[in-house]
């Protein structure tokens, strides 16, 4: 059973990922009043990367995008799809916090040996807007952590099904807020799709994909998108008894984000970074405070 | 075998690999790899051994004791291995500059006094190794002359203070209990008042502190780093730096008992809760001061006082759990610092020197080695899963969290967020990017410099992925502190409040690279080009100015550059020119005129009949 | 899609591939890049095609060369095209590329762009209407089909000659040869 849930967690993800991708481009062409692409764009596009030549600067080169995909496999193991959880008992929040910065890592390391001042800025500015976002995301976390007394997700999933939505109790409340205000951070959408700006820096770390390792970096974008959106569920959103309702409020949430990304323009790196470090980590500290007040 | 023999090994290699260099330099270096390598090898039989014996006699009636315990054999094998491995580096290192003797004589001491002062079993001797550590280390620091005269001095006023402080410490402690030895001490200190233990804790907390480079105290540490010989900062920030945490092991744990000396205090003024905030604020500080620093070594440096707040928080809580992570991030940080100063070092070995980041990069593909070893140099220090950096920094999360201190986990945390901008800063700069045409023809590291390297990478990964291995032995440290066992297995820790399993993670880890790269191999081959072969709107790229850089989080750096600033450096300095400016004006008395002499011998003589005939105090 | 798509699809998914999914690169070479952003944007919807702009020449499969070619220009275009991933396609629009159009006398702009490049397909017109494109795209999917877009492969048998024809309007060029020449000599010798 064990096996069939390790087997079938990636997969799951891997067509969600790739679902929410083809989704995300038709929804937003109908914003626009387009028509738009067939759902199944983005495996159309896998499919002809992968039949591409490709170029490679460097071992490391190589090696960075596998392994921020891998990573990003891995992720999946460790967060609660309804009940399916192969790997919940080695490490809790804290491995899943560690490893999400695995996949971002990879691809960091990946661009920086294509030689390519494009990749270099592109990377500065991701990592700077992850600082940006961990902020109000850790004491976010933190106060989950503490209010709930455990570390581990799992358990963080049944208390919220025995009693209410993270998000709809008290305490929790602000830093429900939190969360969604820097949700579209941490997928890396419109207004905070700095790192990739294909019109001013080429795509940033992604300049010097091209075929199977453009390929492999879809995948993860895709993957990437199903883990911000994922644990947002199972920390807020209390999780699902069974899998389909979970995917029904991973859906639910994703397209809010869409309309959130559709209508916003994108912001300057420094203005990013005023937002988060403003607003989200204020409300998040109110919250962890709050929290702190109830444990007493 | 005994500990004197040990230590009579330590000191006579020191010895007589300068007297060696004096007659017959050929065999100076491998003597002192022999020497340093037998120690290493004598050392490791000593495990689970405890024994106490004095070895000297008569000093103010004082016996001098050597002894061993778990503690101190954990901290002596890190010493003599780390210690070896310096050796081995420092081999084609140092071989081409002057004074090479005087540099092993110093390397070796400096090793042998660490060793003395983790099997001191009194304070007499263990004041006296502090005391050889602190002047070896001063010499080697200032081994380069220039600005690393500077950077010596610095250190060596700041330990001065620190050995002054302990001193006074222990002259109290042999004026009420009559004896220095410390495990008698440690029967009669924990029934001491609460201010006498305040008193003690303050004293010795600031030489411990000066050593370990705590936030106010840290203001050595990052020119001390970067000016002293690269091969040198293997010692200097692997273990040297550490006996400051071994001396808070000693004072909190050994002599006055963890229940009684971290509940000191009241409210939330008690001493441990001083502790970990002040470890929360170095840590957070010193990050954001290293995201700043364009030198390779001065950034290490930060981030060595920065991590070093990580192990105060661990063993601020007194709870087996934070204990255990406190004393493992320590081992780990020697391990993962030891590397990264070690692939700096060998950059600086084939670029003349160079360790300025805005002028190296490309250097990967020269030398890959150098560049294994940054990157899991790097990776334990952010504390990536699974190297040995995320176990420790996972026990220490995990206390602060159960311990209900979320805003501790929180300075922590960001502190590792942060460590991660600078770590890929230090990587990106040194070894990805352009290769300068400059550096076009840099050959590998020599085998010297890669053989330490390779182990101490072996070692990260060991210790990610089986992190059972040591915590067994820190788990017996705990328990001879009196706390609870863990319940250790050999990949993690298993507890009902969350249960850390490394080889799950690692068999997921591996299990998925291998699917993507059976993945990737489907496709067509990728075809490898050469680096001038990339994207710049179709133009050929421009040679040597193809790398970014300079500011390279810009944005940032405008944001935080004004707030963190070395404020306590700055006003140090600031206090040393008003030093200097007070004694110039006094020496301006020195007239060299016999009529003003005369006069000042009058007023003062005025001076005393005056004080005399007013409150007639003789 | 009809049952004859699913099994071309099933026959060669990669040709398919390279069909649906164009990926453009945009590079502004003259005044018919005024026609491309009707073209991707709500007015005309070139996504519905699979025709996207992408920003580096390295994610491309499809290159439009959008009016006269200077010679200046020139050079980045073929730099451009040696770093698209094959295979690759493109696509001439305007009059100029084809033979200088209105510029036909000009002492700096080319008059034949197959000359140094593979052109798979021309648009005729100054300007083309944007549906021209979308002609043009469909045409593309015909010669795909048909295994005749076959500029990549072109340029690859006959890389001694477009370097050559390269050479000899540059004199030495900033890079090295993309395909070792001295083999290709010595298999036509």
């Amino acid at each position: 059973m064990r096996i069939v849930e390790v087997i079938l967690a990636p997969i799951l993800a891997l067509l969600i990922g790739m679902f929410f991708l083809g989704l995300a481009r038709k929804i937003m062409a109908r914003i626009h009043w387009r028509y738009g692409p067939p759902i199944t764009q983005p495996v159309i596009d896998v499919i002809r990367l992968f039949s591409q030549k490709s170029v490679s600067h460097g071992n490391m080169f190589t090696l960075g995008v596998l392994f921020s995909l891998a990573c990003s496999l891995v992720l999946i193991l460790f967060l609660p799809m309804g009940k399916i959880c192969p790997l919940s008992s080695s490490g809790g929040m804290l491995v899943i916090l560690y490893v999400m910065l695995l996949a971002p890592f990879g691809i960091a390391l990946s661009g920086g040996e294509a030689a390519n001042p494009n990749a270099s800025i592109g990377i500065s500015r991701k990592l700077t807007l992850a600082l940006g976002y961990e902020v109000p995301l850790l004491v976010i976390l933190l106060a989950v952590m503490t209010h709930y007394k455990t570390l581990s997700i799992v358990n963080i999933v049944s208390m919220q099904q025995n009693t209410s939505w993270a998000l709809t109790s008290l305490p929790l409340f602000l830093s429900g807020i939190a969360y969604i205000l820097i949700l579209p951070a941490i997928l890396g959408i419109r207004p905070f799709e700095i790192t990739q700006a294909a019109q001013e820096i080429s795509s940033g770390p992604m300049v010097e994909y091209g075929g199977s390792f453009l390929a492999l970096a879809t995948i993860q974008h895709g993957l990437n998108l199903f883990i911000g959106i994922a644990l947002f569920v199972n920390l807020f959103l209390g999780g699902a008894g069974n899998p389909p309702i979970f995917f029904l409020k991973m859906l639910v949430v994703f397209v809010l984000g869409l309309f959130i990304n559709a209508a916003l323009p994108r912001l300057r790196i420094e203005q990013a970074m005023r937002y988060l470090w403003r607003w989200p980590t204020l409300i998040a500290f109110i919250g962890m405070i709050i929290v702190l007040i109830i444990r007493r | 075998m005994s500990l004197e023999l040990l230590l009579i090994v330590a000191f006579g290699g020191a010895l007589l690999s300068y007297l060696f260099g004096k007659i017959c330099p050929q065999i100076r270096d491998p003597f002192a790899v022999i020497s340093s390598v037998a120690l290493a090898v004598m050392m490791a039989f000593l495990y689970g051994k405890t024994m106490e014996s004095p070895f000297y006699f008569g000093f103010l009636g004082l016996p001098l004791i050597l002894r061993t315990n778990m503690l101190a054999w954990f901290f002596a094998m890190a010493i003599s291995i780390l210690g070896a491995l310096s050796v081995i580096f420092s081999w084609d290192y140092v071989k081409d500059r002057e004074r090479t003797d005087f540099y092993y004589l110093m390397l070796l001491l400096a090793n042998a006094s660490m060793l003395g002062i983790v099997f001191a079993g009194d304070f007499v001797s263990f004041f006296v190794f502090w005391e050889i550590m602190s002047w070896s280390t001063f010499l080697l620091i200032s081994y380069n002359r220039g600005r690393a005269l500077g950077a010596g001095m610095k250190y060596i006023i700041m330990s001065i203070v620190g050995s002054v402080s302990m001193l006074i410490g222990m002259l109290s402690l042999y004026a009420i209990y009559g004896t220095l030895h410390i495990a008698t001490l440690s029967k009669l200190v924990p029934s001491a008042s609460s201010g006498y233990l305040l008193f003690l804790f303050i004293l010795f907390g600031i030489a411990f502190a000066i050593k370990n480079a705590l936030m106010p105290l840290h203001t050595w540490l990052p020119d001390a780093y970067a000016e002293s010989p690269t091969s040198f900062n293997g010692v200097l920030s692997g273990m040297l730096t550490r006996m400051g945490m071994y001396g808070f092991l000693l004072i909190i744990y050994v002599i006055v008992g963890a229940a009684r000396a971290l509940n000191l205090g009241p409210g939330i003024f008690k001493f441990n809760y001083i502790l970990a905030w002040l470890g929360a604020i170095t840590i957070v500080v010193s990050t954001f001061i290293a995201l700043l620093q364009n030198d390779a070594k001065q950034l290490l440096g930060w981030s060595a006082i920065g991590q070093g707040g990580y192990m105060i928080l661990g063993i601020a809580f007194g709870t087996s759990l934070g204990l255990a992570g406190g004393i493992f991030h320590t081992l780990n940080h020697a391990v993962y610092i030891v590397l990264l100063f070690m692939s700096v070092g060998a950059v600086q070995y084939r670029t003349g020197g160079q360790r300025d980041l805005d002028s190296l990069g490309g250097l990967i593909k020269r030398m890959p080695v150098s560049f294994i070893g940054a990157l899991l140099g790097i990776s334990g220090l952010i504390g990536i899963p699974l190297t040995n950096g995320f176990v420790s920094k996972w026990l220490i999360y995990k206390t602060l969290i159960l311990e209900g201190h979320p805003f501790l986990a929180f300075a922590a945390l960001i502190g590792t967020w942060g460590c991660i901008l600078y770590c890929y800063k230090f990587v990106h700069h040194i070894f990805l990017g352009q290769l300068p045409e400059k550096y076009k023809m840099v050959a590998r590291a020599p085998f010297s410099m890669q053989l330490p390297m390779i182990i101490l990478s072996l070692v990260i990964l060991l210790f990610g992925i089986l992190p059972g291995i040591p915590l067994k032995v820190i788990n017996t440290i705990g328990t001879s502190f009196g706390f609870q066992s863990l319940n250790v297995t050999t990949w993690g820790i298993a507890s009902e409040t969350g249960t850390l399993n490394t080889i799950n993670i690692f068999a997921a880890v591996v299990a998925a690279c291998v699917i993507v790269w059976l993945i990737f191999k489907a496709g067509p081959k990728a075809v490898p080009v050469a680096q001038e072969d990339t994207y710049a709107a179709g133009a050929a790229i421009p040679k040597d100015r193809y790398h970014y850089t300079v500011d390279f989080y810009n944005p940032l750096y405008r944001m935080i550059s004004p707030y963190f600033k070395d404020f306590i450096g700055g006003f140090c300095i600031k206090l040393a020119g008003w030093t200097q400016n007070v004694c110039h004006g006094i020496r301006q008395m020195y007239t060299g005129y016999i009529g003003h002499y005369v006069m000042y011998i009058v007023l003062f003589l005025a001076l005393l009949i005056f004080v005399q005939l007013k409150w007639s105090l003789w | 899609m009809d049952r004859n798509q699913i099994i071309k699809w099933l026959k060669a998914p990669a040709k398919m591939g390279h069909k649906y999914s164009l990926h453009a690169i945009y590079f502004c070479t003259g005044c018919g890049i005024i026609e491309v952003p009707p073209v991707i944007t709500a007015r005309w919807d070139a996504e519905r095609f699979g025709v996207i702009p992408v920003a580096t020449p390295r994610q491309a499969n499809l290159f439009l060369i959008t009016g006269y070619v200077s010679v200046k220009t020139l050079k980045a275009i073929i730099r451009t095209y040696e770093q698209m991933p094959s295979p690759k396609f493109t696509v001439g629009f305007g009059s100029c590329p084809i033979n200088g159009g209105m510029y036909w006398d000009s002492y700096n702009t080319i008059k034949r762009l197959d000359k140094y490049i593979p052109i798979d397909g021309w648009i005729a017109g100054c300007m083309p209407r944007p549906e021209a494109i979308f002609v043009a795209v469909t045409h593309l999917w015909t010669l795909i089909d048909k295994d005749m877009a076959d500029g990549y492969k072109r340029y690859r048998s006959n890389y001694h000659l477009y370097r050559a024809n390269q050479e000899q309007l540059f004199g030495e060029l900033e890079w090295p040869p993309l395909f070792p020449l001295e083999d290709q000599v010595e298999q036509i010798a």
